[in-house]
């Protein structure tokens, strides 16, 4: 396999010069040259070349079944769901449609309220504590010594599975865990039961942004690391302090970057999981509901281990959810799209 | 490795200019060199822990251990069941990395290289799979599986795993495709091969790379992926490792302390992903971020 490659790639460098054209003086008399297309031609209705005719065969065996798991497996549930939703449906039999019954009853339901408000917490409070520490990171390891190293330790905890962090940070915060057992060697006694159903998913907060900061500074770091250093020069000799040039270098230079990683966050935001399952779940139960962000509220109504299964709470709940992603992601290009800058 | 997908950031050598005022230099550094502190120390009490008895976790902390209680490692191996669920969760993680790479190379060669008038649209349709969350699929999923006998089966559970990681890899690979040149592709056609055999034999060896890349990713997030695997795998004899890990943790909490034994049930989860990301880390890192610095 590697020599087949290496072969490739040196008869590749020997072939170069042939791009612009065939060489008349290489090409046998009579023998089809093949011009190579550009990309304009290659759109015509009409196939001329074998290559053509041989590639608009191929289109559909080759897309065909990636598309056909696609719509089967993702986009017609996804339909089912919006379905569902005006629905009651007990996962067999006859589907009762009963209009926008399961949104009202979301619309008085506790449980449903706070979830919601957890989500948007998680995608703001969350969101914005993450990327004020990934500016904040990105500026400093810019010019600092072991930034690679630093990047590659912070960035770990999204490379291991979100259960085990979880429960290791779930026992970092016992009462008699590391946590408690560093704030007392500070002398800072009585510390706040961290796991109380009421404080739980702050906890869980504040180990969010401890994972996606390693996440969204390793993006902004490679954005921050094509620009040019002449800029920060330039500005060093106008006698600008760290925030001015985070301000008026850094952040105008990276703004594509933060464009797609706030829409990253958002979409990564609400499909968090594992982390607040397992963390406020003792003993595989489903967690105290004060913790319950939309995904698990829809979990766990259609799926519950004790209880009836309601599937149209859960796909009212989910469709909620594609809604707010939705909106969010329509903000989140408005607010971020500019003139991309040229350097 | 040449890694074309990959772009190199680093074009100008990084400045290691200093701050204006030492002082706050000397606390941003400080707090920077915490964070980091704090995830090896992280690594380190899971370590040493799992060779703790109970008592000694909570005593002393950072401590070695007394003795070392290599049985806590042995005992989670046994009573959690984890050598079945190990080789399990092997199987569902290569058949879905191999599944996976099958269904979406060709359709994203095809996609990016063949310059089919439909190809933009259907990529962006693909790429709208990227947002749908799971808790939008998996009550239908749910239901139709269990009507065909794949709820509770390995099988089931790996076509859910590649069908929901063909979007991603569809994307990432159509980005792919499209950074190699197209001087192959075309000598190939001159040369008279059929465009089943440039994929073949040209474009997949020359995408080996980016291949790779994804494979990599597509185990480690299937390595000890939970909310798919609870689902659609509710028989006991069946779990995979998380499940294996959750099964475990549940009985601790039942059964008293046995905090070693979960310190050690962890490490076997999180202990190859270390390695791996020791291993590969800066492929890991670039492959995970990718497509964002565009």
């Amino acid at each position: 396999m590697s020599t087949a490659s290496a072969e490739v790639r040196e008869s590749g460098t020997a072939l170069q010069p042939s791009r612009a054209l065939p060489d008349p003086a290489v090409t046998p008399p009579g023998a089809v040259i093949d011009v190579p297309v550009k990309k304009n031609d290659k759109r015509s209705d009409a196939p001329t070349s074998p290559l053509q005719r041989g590639r608009r065969k191929l289109f559909v065996p080759f897309v065909g079944p990636a598309f056909f798991l696609y719509a089967v497996a993702i986009v017609a549930p996804t339909l089912f769901t919006v379905v569902l939703s005006f629905s009651k449906w007990a996962g067999s039999g006859p589907i009762e449609w009963v209009g926008f019954d399961n949104y009202k009853r979301l619309w008085y339901d506790d449980v449903f309220a706070s979830s919601f408000g957890n989500t948007l917490l998680i995608l703001f409070g969350v969101g914005f504590g993450t990327f004020l520490l990934s500016f904040f990171f990105t500026t400093v390891l810019r010019e600092m010594a072991g930034r690679k190293f630093v990047r590659a330790v912070i960035f770990f905890p999204n490379a291991v599975s979100a259960l085990a962090i979880s429960i290791l940070w779930g026992f970092l915060f016992q009462a008699d865990g590391l946590i408690n057992k560093v704030m007392g060697a500070l002398g800072l006694d009585a510390p706040p039961r961290w796991l109380a159903d009421d404080n739980l998913f702050y906890v869980i907060c504040i180990g969010l942004i401890w994972i996606n900061t390693g996440f969204y500074t390793t993006i902004l770091m490679a954005a921050v690391d094509r620009i040019p250093i002449t800029l920060y020069e330039a500005a060093d000799l106008e006698g600008a302090n760290a925030w001015q040039k985070f301000r008026h270098v850094t952040l105008p230079m990276m703004w594509d970057a933060v464009a797609v990683s706030a829409t990253l966050w958002v979409i990564s935001a609400i499909k968090i999981f594992e982390f607040i399952y397992v963390f406020a779940g003792a003993a595989g139960s489903t967690p105290t509901t004060k913790a319950w962000t939309l995904s698990l509220y829809a979990y766990a109504e259609a799926f519950q281990p004790t209880g009836v299964a309601r599937f149209g709470a859960s796909a009212a709940a989910t469709v909620v959810t594609l809604v707010l992603i939705v909106l969010l992601i329509v903000l989140t290009r408005r607010v971020t799209r500019r003139e991309s800058l040229e350097f | 490795m040449a890694n074309p997908a990959l772009p190199r950031p680093v074009l100008t050598p990084a400045p290691r200019r200093k701050f204006q005022r030492p002082r706050v230099r000397h606390v941003v550094y400080t707090f920077v060199w915490a964070m980091v502190a704090f995830d090896l120390l992280v690594l380190v009490w899971m370590a040493l822990s799992s060779f703790k008895t109970a008592r000694e976790i909570f005593a002393a902390p950072f401590g070695l251990p007394e003795s070392w209680q290599l049985e806590n490692w042995a005992r989670a191996w046994e009573v959690g069941d984890f050598g079945p669920a190990i080789l399990r969760t092997l199987l569902v993680v290569a058949a879905t990395a191999i599944g996976t790479v099958a269904i979406a190379a060709p359709a994203a060669y095809a996609l990016s290289r063949f310059g089919a008038r439909s190809a933009s649209g259907l990529t962006s349709f693909m790429a709208m799979g990227l947002g749908i969350p799971i808790q939008a699929i998996m009550l239908p999923l749910f239901v139709a599986m269990s009507q065909i006998g794949l709820v509770n089966s390995l099988g089931g559970l790996i076509l859910v795993y590649i069908a929901t990681s063909v979007p991603f890899a569809v994307f990432f690979l159509t980005a792919f495709f499209r950074s190699l040149s197209a001087e192959l592709e075309e000598a190939a056609a001159l040369d008279g091969a059929t465009p089943w055999r440039t994929f073949w034999q040209i474009m997949l060896p020359l995408a080996r790379s980016g291949i790779v890349t994804l494979v990599i990713l597509n185990v480690i997030g299937h390595w000890s992926e939970g909310m798919l695997a609870m689902i659609f795998l509710q028989d006991p004899q069946q779990q995979t490792l998380s499940l294996a890990l959750l099964g475990f943790m549940s009985r601790v909490q039942f059964s008293g302390a046995d905090w070693g034994g979960l310190f050690a049930a962890i490490g076997l989860v999180v202990l190859p992903l270390l390695l791996v990301y020791i291993w590969l880390g800066r492929r890991i890192i670039e492959g995970m971020t990718l497509g964002s610095g565009k």
